[in-house]
């Protein structure tokens, strides 16, 4: 699934490590994320909208949105 | 900063490195004693006596994969998932193989096993979501 995570953290001057601290996942998590090889359960996705204070949908975008 | 998963990996670290301390020091009091006492109705009591800190280990394991993030738990399931078919399929091969004259191997062999297969399950998962 495509996603702006690496955006929004490069906005904020955070290293993977750091995010993965602020969220509570692994940075290799953070890694796999932001390379779409790794969508992430409902809990983490509604932790990262809380994080940067955006909606799921307007970080991550499902192939089948069409925009 | 300590992140809870690096918290959780070194307790595991702590808590299974601990069991395996204790499993050596069993194993090697167990042999010395069945070694100097040949005969006992008590000898398979000590003989399994090292599974009892092997336990620990696999509890310590448990409890690591309770605490893992997400994707670290569904990398462990594919190993897993792997060693356990591999495992099957090999462990089953070779019982046939048992029958036509090859050498009757311990069970004892089939944790190092999968153990083997898991750890390479382990990296062929983990490069997927790399």
């Amino acid at each position: 699934m495509r996603n702006k995570l690496h955006v929004l953290r490069a906005e904020r001057g955070w290293s993977q490590a750091e995010l993965a601290d602020h969220l509570g996942v692994s940075r290799q998590t953070i890694n796999a994320l932001e390379t779409g090889k790794y969508d992430p359960s409902l809990p983490l996705a509604f932790r990262i909208s809380r994080l940067f204070q955006q909606p799921i949908e307007a970080i991550f975008q499902d192939d089948e949105s069409g925009r | 900063m300590t992140s809870s998963h690096n918290q959780a990996g070194r307790t595991y670290a702590i808590e299974f490195g601990g069991a395996m301390v204790a499993y050596a020091v069993v194993l090697i009091i167990a042999i010395t004693v069945l070694n100097a006492n040949p005969h006992g109705a008590w000898r398979p009591f000590v003989a399994v006596a090292p599974v009892i800190p092997a336990i620990f280990g696999v509890l310590a394991f448990v409890r690591f994969l309770r605490r893992m993030d997400e994707l670290q738990r569904r990398i462990q399931l594919e190993a897993l998932g792997l060693s356990f078919a591999a495992t099957a399929i090999l462990t089953f091969a070779y019982g046939f193989l048992e029958f036509v004259g090859f050498p009757a191997v311990n069970f004892v062999w089939v944790f190092p096993v999968m153990i083997m297969i898991w750890g390479l399950g382990l990296a062929v998962a983990a490069r997927r979501y790399a």
